[in-house]
């Protein structure tokens, strides 16, 4: 047999086909139908990983939303906040928010004397 | 070089088809990945089978392998050929099953390899001859193995095959010519015997 070239860039159809010989692996159509099924798998369990991936962020995302919304509600339906108590300069310092009657004043002047 | 000159227009429209494959099975059709699996079954099996040399080992591999292509579909450049993006993940499933194997359990020779032994008819020669031919492809590295499964048995360019074991084109001709020096001696020896 003669001695290949080096660089010889066609297929050597003699070898190749006993090679093909060699690794025949048989019928195809069992271990195709072997992978789709394997495939499904794949896909469920692909799905599921989704899932369970977006599973934590979804439920810390959910806790976040949840409190939020709490605390907004509760802020809106509890009562308003206190009113400054006023400080004893401010009670003196303001006008009555009832001025007393003028008849009444002078009567009290006028009796006085 | 026919290595170095564009790709047919079959080839061309292969791969065109093969990109649509790709894309249809990334949106979950599983015709789709049907299709790839049929057309790529054979290949894929011989190249495991040229590693691992037990052919339920090679189918392991192999069905490993196109699961493992199938999620990383959108991975896949479609402006490439798809064979050698997935017969690298065969090449690389095989190989690392061939690691584990070896760590496990240690492989007893194969019988009935004996060279030069009785030959009482043709279908037992067939058989021996592809029995020595299965040990010579055996003894081979493992690279050299592959790269002249993919270049002599498949039909792949010493190019395309270049990417599959990722090393320069120039050293997939260097394993490609090994690999057939010393199967052809074994197929002359076989021949002169006869």
């Amino acid at each position: 047999m003669k001695e290949p070239l080096p660089f010889d860039h066609r297929p050597d159809t003699a070898l190749g086909d006993a090679l093909r010989g060699v690794l025949d692996p048989g019928d195809a159509a069992p271990f195709v139908a072997r992978v789709l099924a394997r495939a499904e798998q794949v896909r469920v369990l692909s799905w599921d990983a989704v899932l369970a991936r977006w599973a934590r962020p979804g439920v810390a995302a959910a806790l976040v939303v949840s409190l939020t919304a709490g605390y907004l509600v509760g802020r809106a339906t509890a009562a308003p906040p206190a009113a400054v108590r006023p400080t004893v300069a401010d009670i003196l310092i303001a006008p009555p928010a009832h001025p007393g009657e003028v008849e009444v004043v002078l009567a009290s002047v006028i009796g006085n004397n | 070089m026919a290595d170095l000159q564009p790709p047919p227009q079959a080839a061309r429209i292969a791969q065109q088809d093969e990109a649509d494959l790709v894309a249809r099975a990334v949106a979950g059709e599983r015709e789709a990945f049907g299709i790839l699996v049929e057309r790529y079954a054979g290949v894929a099996r011989r190249v495991a089978r040229a590693v691992l040399g037990n052919p339920e080992d090679a189918d392991d591999a192999a069905q490993d392998a196109m699961l493992s292509a199938l999620v990383k579909l959108e991975q896949y450049d479609p402006r490439r050929p798809f064979g050698p993006w997935l017969l690298r993940i065969v090449a690389n499933a095989a190989t690392d099953r061939r690691r584990r194997r070896a760590v496990r359990r240690v492989e007893p020779l194969d019988v009935g390899l004996t060279a030069g032994g009785p030959r009482p008819d043709t279908t037992a020669e067939r058989r021996a001859l592809s029995e020595r031919l299965r040990q010579a492809l055996a003894e081979l590295p493992e690279r050299r193995r592959i790269a002249v499964v993919l270049f002599d048995v498949e039909g792949y360019s010493h190019a395309e095959i270049a990417p599959i074991l990722g090393i320069p084109e120039g050293t997939v001709r260097s394993e490609v010519f090994h690999a057939r020096r010393r199967l052809r001696v074994l197929l002359a020896d076989w021949k002169e015997e006869g």
